[in-house]
């Protein structure tokens, strides 16, 4: 079934076997022989392939353990080393003078690996890279196309992206709320539209009413301390320039010494205040029986 | 004079004994679970007859447990007949029936006529002691039980001792209520001395009138026991308590005065009270006066029956008054609450009345002196506004409901002799009166009191009041001696008295018109320009058949502005006389373009192409100084109102052009409403009324309306980007005539409607802009009161729902720009719920949208979710607002 075999493999294997075959025949000629079983030419054949496959295996072995890829010299002579080869013998063997040439066997058609679409030119080496170094991936493995956005700087973006967030974000909370809690609705038929999260009353009302929430508490410290950042506020400033001099900015003015003043008094001042609520509470007297 | 005999006499009690020294009140056990409150009192009592062998008190609801008099066993009787006013009767039902009854009930027990719920006999062993007109020592033990009236228990439903949990009590009531937590004689005329004591859980603090003495622990420690001592002679009547676990803080300018408040609230009564040196300082100054109490208490409690309470040397006031300083709308109500509860110090608890019927003088007065105060704080705009704002009220009360009269003089009581037949209830007592006749009443008298001072002048005025405190000062420092202490009782002849001698003036007729008469006065006022005579043809009608009116007689100011300047002319207006001529300055003319002098001496220059070329009348007012209690109805043509508008400097003759210009929808009222929206000079008030004039002008001029939807224009430019025009600023609300505007400007642009009566689409995205792009991250201020009023404006753009065969509603055939009013609404009022605003505004603002979507039929109309708001638990204003829009079911 060799005839049939078609696929560019299995006809190198095939060639090779036959060139293995023409150096075992010729070796054996060179030995004396004058003819041979084909069984015999078989298994010496057998035997070459094994002993360079070896030869082969072995090398890569080493040339990869020191974390290369192409086997070099040193790698050879180190297998032949281990295989039990006298190395220094070799080139003696090479040269002498009954050696037969074989001719290269006839080029097959080699199988081509297809390869990979090229896209653009290589990049040639830079001058301080020398020559053998391998050459540089395909552009497209390298090349970066920027693809980040221009940072939003426009007022009216961030206006309009503060403004979504916020909303989607109380209106994810608020429905989720709605969802994981008792609801009220405003039609009869339908409950989610428009979930409106149930009216539960307070063991305390006022308190919530009054209290300043700690989003607000913490929004009045910020405010105060980024004032400064107020005034480059382009958007604001009009407004800002207007009221500069007006009255309301002098109250808070004012009410802001106050809160000093109190803080002062509350601290220095304790001891000299006389209020009768201040006072220790007294004791009660004893009582005298009669 | 007249029929005034028992001023000029001094005051005589209606009873036959009058207290000495002082009187004892102890209240020993204080049951905040079972709201039970036990305790005694203690009267001396000093006979001015012999033979007395009863002694009536008032006392309600009180269980009265043992009486004794001078150590002896004593019998009693209590009957309150306001228990069960139509006693058995099942035939008379009607409201009439039951006035008259209640009356005669109220006036069974009147302390003032000498009577009362309890009446203690005198043990006839101590009859001989009586008649040698010896003192009486009244010791009397009671206690009571969940009170009804009186005393207010605050017991919230949680875990923890009853001071972790907040829980207080504190006395109010509407006028002479103390017998609902003692027995006394519960009248603002017996004066006495006080010692007051209260034994309260450890962890409390009981506040109460006059100096706290001491404070002592009981032997196990776990209580103690306040001790008061009121110096100054006091009525029962303005006698108080507060107990509670306050925190207290002592004012930092003042250390005689103390402030009060409930657990963790103790930061914003920092800044609430910040503001109250000021207004001492004020009422000291202008009265040259001290304060009279050697101390002063401000206590902040929940569920107050009233906002404001005065009491001798405190006041108890809701502690929904108090606020952070991020709150800009409450600072001027809450600071107008401080200063209104400080004038009734002086009148009203130092100097207390003779009678009900003098209580016009210590309203007026009080009422009067914090208006000064209001003038001086928020200026004479503010002020005028005011005073115009309370004549409206005072004159559409009387116009629907009859007069009201400031001293009625009672004759023997017949039906006949009522001074307001006219009314459903007696005006002889406080407790008969309805809320609504005695707010105003508080009202009409602090405007005659202004009318007495455009009379006499304010410094005359103060002298008066200065003379009053005086000597009601002298009097007070007089120990023992009661008679003396009748000086610190106002009667109406006294005042007038005093009033004659300081000023020397002859105020009487201005007294008959105003407070021995009811009803106001009603005038029709038009005009005819003579050219040839160069005279205005005024005609002045009166309108004094209609209920609640009177007729007037006397000057009356009139103030004609003219091209050549502003000119008073006083008329007399007399029985007969309609016609007035009045004559002219200036001649007509056009052409001299010459600078207009207005009466306040600034010289402008005015477009004059407007008016009648014939002319040289720019507008006219009647009455600008508002001297009489009056109603003006008057003719003038567009173009004058809106010179008026445009050029008079007087807050209250801009509004009155504003309201007149609604008659007028033309492109000139536009533009002179409009330019006045604009000017940042002008009075904010006056800015926002004309934002609702100018709505309703837009709505008149529908189909010639050109340009942009009315205020949409001039509220982009002032808070909007200038790049962007849909965006408004962030929140910068600094500057609080902007503030206002901003907040206003909205909601009546949503009043605003098209050819088919919709609020225009344009509008309604301009709001929803406006709630979208709201974003308060760099303001100093809340913006609660916005926002909500940005949902008040949601509910004004919303008409009624075109119903096709009474469908019924459900959410498929919702119209698509209520779904989305309705989702910004949902989403309001879900975020209250994890971030409540202050006073739960925004609350308050969805609810009130709610019912008017109900209401336009695109939502079912059901009440369930108004009900539940309402339930108690929730904030105040929230049950309000949720009860108002159940009520709205009924009607």
């Amino acid at each position: 079934g060799s005839k049939l075999a078609s696929t560019p493999a299995d006809n190198y294997y095939l060639a090779r076997r036959r060139t293995l075959q023409v150096v075992v025949s010729s070796l054996l000629t060179e030995a004396g022989f004058e003819s041979a079983e084909k069984a015999a030419v078989e298994t010496l054949t057998e035997m070459l392939q094994s002993y360079i496959s070896e030869i082969g295996r072995s090398a890569k072995s080493y040339c990869e353990h020191t974390a290369r890829t192409q086997p070099t010299l040193s790698d050879i002579v180190v297998t032949l080393v281990e295989m039990g080869f006298n190395v220094e013998t070799l080139p003696a063997y090479a040269k002498r003078s009954q050696r037969m040439v074989i001719t290269a066997p006839p080029v097959t058609n080699q199988p081509v690996t297809p390869k990979a679409l090229t896209a653009g030119q290589n990049k040639p080496h830079p001058s301080h890279i020398p020559g053998h170094f391998p050459e540089f991936p395909d552009p497209h493995t390298y090349i970066k196309t920027p693809t980040y956005r221009e940072p939003v700087s426009d007022y009216q973006v961030l206006r309009e992206k503060a403004a979504s967030q916020r909303r989607d974000v109380e209106r994810a909370l608020t429905r989720f709320m709605a969802k994981t809690g008792e609801t009220q609705s405003l039609f009869k038929d339908d409950v989610s539209t428009f979930p409106l999260i149930a009216a539960r009353p307070f063991t305390v009302p006022y308190l919530t009413a009054l209290l300043p929430s700690e989003l607000e508490m913490q929004q009045m410290e910020e405010t105060d301390s980024s004032e400064q950042d107020d005034q480059t506020d382009t958007e604001n400033l009009p407004l800002h320039m207007s009221t500069d001099d007006s009255g309301p900015e002098k109250e808070n003015a004012s009410v802001l010494q106050q809160n000093n003043s109190l803080s002062g008094s509350r601290n220095g001042e304790e001891n000299l205040i006389d209020n009768p609520y201040l006072r220790p509470v007294k004791k009660p007297k004893i009582r005298r029986k009669k | 004079r007249m029929n005034r005999k028992k001023g000029d006499k001094g005051f005589e009690s209606p009873r036959p004994y009058k207290f000495t020294t002082h009187q004892v009140v102890c209240i020993n056990n204080i049951n905040f679970q079972r709201k039970s409150v036990v305790g005694y009192v203690e009267l001396t009592i000093f006979p001015t007859v012999a033979n007395l062998n009863r002694i009536k008190l008032n006392s309600k609801q009180c269980r009265i447990y043992r009486v004794r008099v001078n150590d002896l066993e004593a019998a009693f009787i209590y009957n309150d007949p306001t228990l069960e006013v139509c006693h058995h009767e099942s035939k008379q039902r009607n409201l009439n029936y039951f006035s008259n009854a209640y009356a005669a009930a109220v006036s069974a027990v009147d302390p003032d006529a000498g009577n009362g719920e309890l009446c203690i006999k005198v043990p006839s062993e101590l009859w001989k002691h009586v008649d040698e007109l010896k003192v009486l020592k009244v010791h009397i033990n009671f206690s009571l039980d969940q009170p009804k009236g009186g005393l207010h228990f605050v017991v919230p439903n949680m875990e923890g001792s009853m001071a972790e949990r907040g829980a207080h009590v504190f006395s109010c009531g509407y006028q002479n209520s103390t017998r609902f937590w003692f027995p006394c004689v519960d009248s603002y005329s017996e004066l006495c001395t006080w010692k007051l004591e209260y034994t309260v859980d450890a962890a409390m603090v009981a506040v109460s009138n006059g100096d706290l003495v001491e404070t002592v622990y009981t032997h196990d420690m776990r209580k103690k026991t306040f001790h008061y001592m009121l110096t100054i002679p006091t009525a029962a009547s303005n006698i108080s308590l507060a107990i509670g676990p306050f925190e207290i803080l002592v004012d930092p300018y003042m250390h005689e005065v103390t402030h009060f408040c409930l657990p963790q609230l103790l930061p914003l009564l920092k800044h609430t009270t910040s503001y109250l040196h000021e207004v001492f300082e004020f009422y000291e100054e202008i009265l040259t006066c001290r304060y009279p109490y050697s101390c002063f208490k401000t206590v902040f409690i929940d569920e107050a029956y009233v906002e404001v309470a005065a009491y001798a040397s405190m006041s108890i006031f809701s502690t929904n008054l108090l606020h952070s300083a991020m709150i800009i709308d409450e600072t001027p109500l809450t600071r107008r609450c401080l200063a209104q509860a400080l004038a009734q110090q002086f009148f009203g608890c130092f100097i207390s009345r003779m009678s009900w019927s003098d209580e016009w003088v210590l309203k007026g007065i009080s009422g009067y002196i914090y208006g000064l105060w209001m003038k001086k704080t928020f200026g004479v705009n503010e002020y005028r506004h005011w005073i115009k704002q309370e004549l409206d009220q005072i004159v559409a009360y009387e116009l629907k409901t009859g007069g009201v009269l400031l001293h009625p003089i009672f004759g023997g009581g017949k039906e006949k002799d009522n001074p307001a037949s006219h009314l459903h209830f007696s005006i002889k007592h406080p407790h008969t009166l309805s809320w609504e006749y005695y707010t105003m009443f508080q009202c009409k008298a602090h405007l005659v009191m202004r009318l007495i001072e455009n009379r006499i002048s304010m410094e005359f005025m103060l002298q008066v009041f200065n003379k009053l405190l005086s000597l009601a000062s002298t009097a007070s420092s007089q120990k023992f001696q009661s008679h003396m202490w009748s000086q610190m009782l106002v009667s109406t002849s006294g005042f007038l008295k005093s009033i004659s001698n300081v000023s020397g003036k002859d105020i009487q007729p201005l007294i008959k018109q105003w407070v021995d008469q009811s009803g106001v006065v009603k005038f029709y006022g038009s005009f005819a320009f003579n050219r040839k005579r160069n005279v205005l043809e005024l005609e002045i009608k009166q309108d004094y058949t209609s209920p609640g009116t009177q007729k007037y007689v006397g000057p009356l100011k009139v103030t004609v502005q003219e091209l050549d300047g502003s000119f008073n002319h006083t008329l007399q207006i007399e029985e007969n006389s309609l016609k007035h001529d009045i004559p002219c300055h200036s001649k007509s003319r056009r052409n001299k373009k010459k600078k207009i002098p207005l009466m306040n001496g600034e010289e402008v220059d005015m477009d004059l192409s407007a008016m009648d070329a014939d002319s040289p009348l720019l507008w006219i007012r009647i009455d600008p100084d508002m001297s009489v209690l009056r109603k003006v109805e008057f003719e003038q043509a567009d173009f004058m109102w809106q010179y008026q508008l445009r050029y008079e400097r007087d807050v209250v003759a801009q509004e009155e052009a504003i309201l007149a210009l609604e008659k007028f929808p033309t492109p000139a009222s536009r533009l002179a409403l409009t330019d006045i929206l604009e000017q940042e000079q002008c009075f904010y008030r006056v800015r926002m009324m004309a934002c609702f004039c100018l709505a309703k002008i837009a709505n008149s001029m529908v189909s010639t309306w050109t340009g942009p939807p009315a205020m949409k224009s001039l509220f982009t430019r002032m808070f909007c980007c200038k790049t962007c025009p849909n965006i408004v600023k962030t929140n910068n609300f600094m500057n609080f005539q902007s503030y206002f505007l901003q907040k206003t400007m909205p909601v009546a642009m949503a009043l605003l409607r098209d050819v088919h009566n919709l609020c225009p689409k344009e509008v309604l995205m301009f709001i929803l802009d406006l709630i979208k792009y709201n974003d308060n991250r760099k303001n100093k201020f809340s913006d609660n009161y916005y926002r909500a009023e940005l949902i008040d404006a949601l509910a004004n753009s919303v008409t009624p729902a075109v119903s096709v065969n009474n469908e019924v509603r459900t959410l498929d055939n919702l119209n698509p720009d209520v779904r989305l009013i309705l989702e910004e609404i949902t989403r309001f009022l879900n975020m209250e719920k994890l971030l409540p605003s202050y006073r739960h505004t925004i609350t308050v603002s969805c609810l009130k949208a709610i019912r008017v979507l109900q209401k336009n039929g695109h939502v079912p109309s059901d009440p369930a979710l108004f009900k539940s708001y309402a339930e108690y638990g929730h904030f105040v204003d929230v049950r309000i607002a949720a009860l108002e829009a159940v009520v709205d079911y009924t009607k």
